[in-house]
């Protein structure tokens, strides 16, 4: 054996992984970090277990507050490898012609990025992040002890990522626009045949939608997701203002995919969104007159025959474990 | 990797760790310096113990070379001992194998008729040992056989007319119990009873004879 292959047989000591547990870290849950294990057998991903786990994740926003911390999953959770995803505020992913690194260069903190050509005459796709937090994220799972970090991603290419390898998609013949909905934003992505040919980010999400609530209505934030619920009043006058540019972006992706390869988008998802569904899907169809698909991330995945730690209601908080599934099964396709 | 995929991963590789407890990058190196380390304190155990063995045989011998006199010594003592031993030992047994002749032949001259004269009373020296084998490493300070045979011979004259009757009566005294623990059988080889023909026809009268006794053979025990 050569000294090259050796050494690289000591450092890369992930050949393939096929049973991984996916972390959104820094979603600030009141639920928790939302933990999502599947193992890919045969050919078919199936989940062992998910739910929200009380560990403590106060992602640093400065490399002065990096604390040195460890995890200890659950038994149910411990895969061999660990697929993190990380919401921050100073990550970022876009469509970059410069490549990674330009961008980064003038900033006060060290960045890390990483590119993908996701389709040809396309800028590729450049996912970066603060080095400190990559740092500290990879150091809550230390070494010697399930899991360990195989991967780490920005939560918007996690949740993609997941999408894309999703039987939805697949259905839909690969030509798409797909919303993933977060808390403070809101990502918007256009496939075809089922690449990644458009993404973009619209500063529009969850919150706001509750904000804008709170304030008409007069109700604290913590009411607002009841209040989308209740039928004694139309929310829909007070979300359409906010909901409108984010649909007419939408419209925009889809005639660009239009003009790019010559065919109707026909499908329009939406993942991520834990409540109101049928409000955006009645806006939707006003707005662009087309039908919206609400997608669960569990859709086209089976359940493990030991499914130990699976809560009763996963479906229902499904969508918040959008993130974390995204992010293992991304691991997984890419395997 | 697939194309399509959007694994946009973050993580670098010297941020890959192994979950497994053990490992490798950590225990090869580390068993490595270990079995390096083992087989040197093994080899310095050796030495050590090879050196202090030579010390010790140097010592040994050191010591085996002055006592070595001491013990030439001692075993030419013991060699002497010994010798001295199986001397006393022959002698013991030559004493318990003496045969006294004289309580017997004191009563001999009651026995002689008057007409014998006793020439000759002889005990004759035994035969001679075979020689002894060269190849012996220990050689006998005496003779090897346990018993030896011993014979008596009387030789006289008679001058009377009744010669026979003279020599029978000598002859069956010798047989009698008072010589039995020195003789045990007593007879006249042949050709011994005859007349003493080289002192010419004066004496032709008298007669020459010879008694053959067989006596308890001699027993060294």
């Amino acid at each position: 054996m050569s000294r090259v292959s050796l050494s690289s047989s000591f450092s890369k000591p992930f050949k393939a992984c096929s049973d991984v547990t996916g972390l959104e870290l820094g979603a600030g849950l009141s639920e928790g970090v939302p933990a999502v294990r599947l193992r890919k057998s045969k050919g078919r991903v199936e989940v062992v277990a998910a739910d929200f786990l009380d560990l403590p994740c106060v992602l640093p926003m400065s490399p002065e507050e990096s604390e040195a911390q460890t995890w200890r999953l659950p038994a149910p959770f411990r895969a061999p490898c660990a697929a993190l995803a990380i919401r921050s505020p100073q990550a970022s992913l876009c469509h970059s012609a410069g490549g990674h690194g330009e961008e980064t260069a003038d900033r006060a903190v060290a960045y890390r990025s990483v590119s993908r050509q996701t389709a040809p005459e396309m800028p590729p796709l450049v996912a970066s992040l603060p080095d400190f937090q990559a740092a500290w994220a990879v150091r809550l799972l230390p070494e010697g002890r399930r899991p360990t970090a195989c991967s780490l991603q920005i939560t918007a290419a996690a949740a993609m990522g997941g999408f894309a390898a999703s039987s939805a998609l697949a259905r839909a013949g690969g030509y798409a626009v797909a919303l993933f909905v977060f808390a403070e934003s809101t990502s918007l992505a256009a496939f075809q045949e089922g690449r990644l040919v458009f993404y973009r980010e619209h500063a529009v999400g969850m919150d706001h939608l509750r904000s804008a609530i709170s304030s008409e209505v007069g109700i604290e934030l913590e009411l607002a997701d009841s209040a989308l619920e209740n039928t004694l009043f139309d929310p829909v006058p007070i979300i359409e203002p906010v909901l409108r540019p984010l649909y007419r972006q939408v419209e925009i992706s889809a005639d660009y995919l239009l003009r790019r390869c010559k065919r109707q988008v026909e499908h329009f998802f939406v993942n991520g969104l834990t409540i109101g569904d049928e409000l955006w899907g009645e806006l939707f169809k006003r707005v662009m007159n087309r039908t919206m698909t609400f997608c669960s991330p569990f859709d086209g995945i089976g359940r493990a025959g030991q499914a130990v730690r699976l809560p009763e209601d996963v479906e229902k908080r499904a969508p918040l474990l959008m993130t974390a599934l995204g992010a293992a099964r991304t691991v997984l396709e890419d395997a | 990797m697939n194309d399509a995929s959007l694994h946009l991963n973050l993580l670098q590789d010297d941020e890959r760790f192994s979950s497994s407890p053990i490992r490798l990058r950590v225990m090869v190196p580390l068993l490595a310096v270990l079995g390096v380390v083992g087989l040197g304190v093994w080899w310095f155990l050796l030495s050590a113990h090879i050196g202090h063995v030579t010390h010790e045989k140097t010592t040994l011998e050191t010591y085996c070379a002055e006592l070595k006199p001491a013990h030439d010594q001692v075993l030419a003592l013991r060699a002497r001992e010994k010798e001295a031993r199986a001397a006393f030992s022959q002698l013991d047994f030559y004493r318990a194998a003496r045969i006294r002749f004289g309580d017997a032949l004191a009563h001999l001259p009651q026995h002689v008729p008057a007409s014998i004269q006793l020439t000759e009373l002889r005990v004759p020296t035994p035969p001679p040992l075979p020689p002894q084998d060269p190849a012996l490493k220990v050689k006998p300070l005496g003779p090897t056989n346990l018993a030896e045979a011993v014979t008596m011979r009387i030789a006289g004259r008679v001058s009377s007319s009744t010669a026979s009757e003279a020599v029978r009566s000598l002859l069956e005294a010798l047989r009698q119990p008072v010589f039995s623990n020195l003789i045990c059988k007593a007879e006249i080889p042949k050709g011994t009873f005859r007349q003493d023909a080289a002192r010419g026809p004066a004496v032709r009268e008298h007669i020459l004879f010879e008694i053959s006794c067989g006596c308890s053979e001699r027993r060294f025990e």
